[in-house]
């Protein structure tokens, strides 16, 4: 009777660490997460990392939160007709084995109505929604973005 | 005189037709051909302020706008990270204007807080909107207000250059966006 039940019990907990593991937070590794400094009063600042899947299944970002602005979007910047374009996007694939990186010029997490002015030296708290319904919990520096000595595309 | 007229007329209307011929008005998908740059006065926080008040300095003017997080804060970096490279001398040579191509929301008062991050010297001009479009078809800045579902309301397509005009007003060279820092100096150092 007990060697059965701590087998079904074991055999449970198995399945279930496989399933932790298969998820996108488990799946999905996260570096170099920072948010941009912005001028004082700025209505909105951008965060940006990489993402890096290191599982075998495609996942995506559809969403994220952060205490540091009444709204976060995801967003994403295109070059057309001659003009930067911003637009807000549903969700930011990262296929399997492959590192999507949010950057400058690129995608990132806007962060909108930042309910204080960002810092150097501060920390934004953000929770990532990946589209199987995982979060992730990422904490992204306030960095002042200085000066590229080479071109960034 | 009377006769020579026609000889005067052809070139002058034919002048008028290859003008009217690359003439787009109104076509806001479309960069102006060749743009003439030229002076305009817009507001400042602190008063009006004209390009011909900076004869003298090579003037960088950025068409943007405050809402903006990346590209704009990119550019604005780039260019306040140039300035700190400039000897003093040259230094006092140079202006930067932050021309917003969004009058609606963004005041003097807005913009001068925002462009004091990034140089103590620059300066955030704005004007009504018809001012704003004037200047910035003159130097080929394109742009328009686009609806969005965003919470930041409506978005601003914008052009992402740096117009470099020498210290006679004339635009001198075109950086576009995201320039590195060398070729900012450059541009700086040969419009002067």
């Amino acid at each position: 009777m007990f060697p059965t039940r701590s087998l079904i019990l074991t055999l449970a907990a198995t399945l279930t660490c496989t399933q932790a593991l298969a998820d996108a937070a488990g799946d999905v590794q996260v570096t170099t997460p920072y948010a941009r400094q912005v001028p004082p009063g700025a209505v909105a600042s951008a965060a940006f990392m990489e993402l890096n899947n290191r599982g075998h299944e495609d996942h995506a970002l559809v969403a994220a939160a952060s205490p540091a602005a009444e709204v976060v979007e995801l967003h994403e910047h295109v070059m057309k007709d001659g003009m930067m374009q911003m637009r807000p996007v549903p969700r930011i694939g990262i296929p399997a084995g492959a590192t999507t990186r949010l950057q400058p010029g690129g995608y990132h997490v806007m962060l909108i109505h930042l309910r204080q002015d960002l810092a150097s030296g501060q920390t934004v708290p953000l929770t990532l929604t990946f589209e199987d319904g995982s979060k992730k919990a990422v904490e992204a520096p306030v960095r002042r973005i200085g000066a590229m000595t080479k071109k960034m595309h | 005189m009377k006769k020579y007229l026609p000889y005067l007329l052809i070139p002058a209307l034919a002048g008028l037709v290859a003008v009217l011929w690359q003439w787009h008005p109104g076509d806001p998908l479309r960069l102006a051909g060749k743009p003439r740059g030229g002076d305009f006065t817009l507001q400042s926080a602190r008063g009006p302020v004209s390009l011909h008040d900076l004869r003298g300095r090579v003037a960088l003017i950025y068409f943007g706008y405050t809402s903006c997080p990346d590209i704009c804060p990119t550019n604005l970096a780039q260019i306040g990270a140039a300035l700190k490279r400039l000897t003093p001398q040259e230094r006092r040579n140079v202006a930067v204007l932050f021309v917003s191509v969004d009058p609606e929301r963004d005041t003097p008062q807005k913009l001068a807080r925002y462009t004091a991050f990034f140089d103590p010297a620059m300066i955030g001009l704005t004007g009504t909107p018809a001012q704003v479009a004037e200047v910035a078809h003159r130097y080929g800045a394109s742009y328009r207000k686009v609806k969005s579902d965003s919470a930041l309301g409506y978005l601003v397509d914008h052009s992402a250059f740096t117009y470099v005009v020498d210290g006679r007003g004339r635009l001198c060279e075109t950086l576009p966006h995201a320039a590195p820092i060398d070729q900012i100096l450059g541009a700086i150092r040969r419009c002067h």
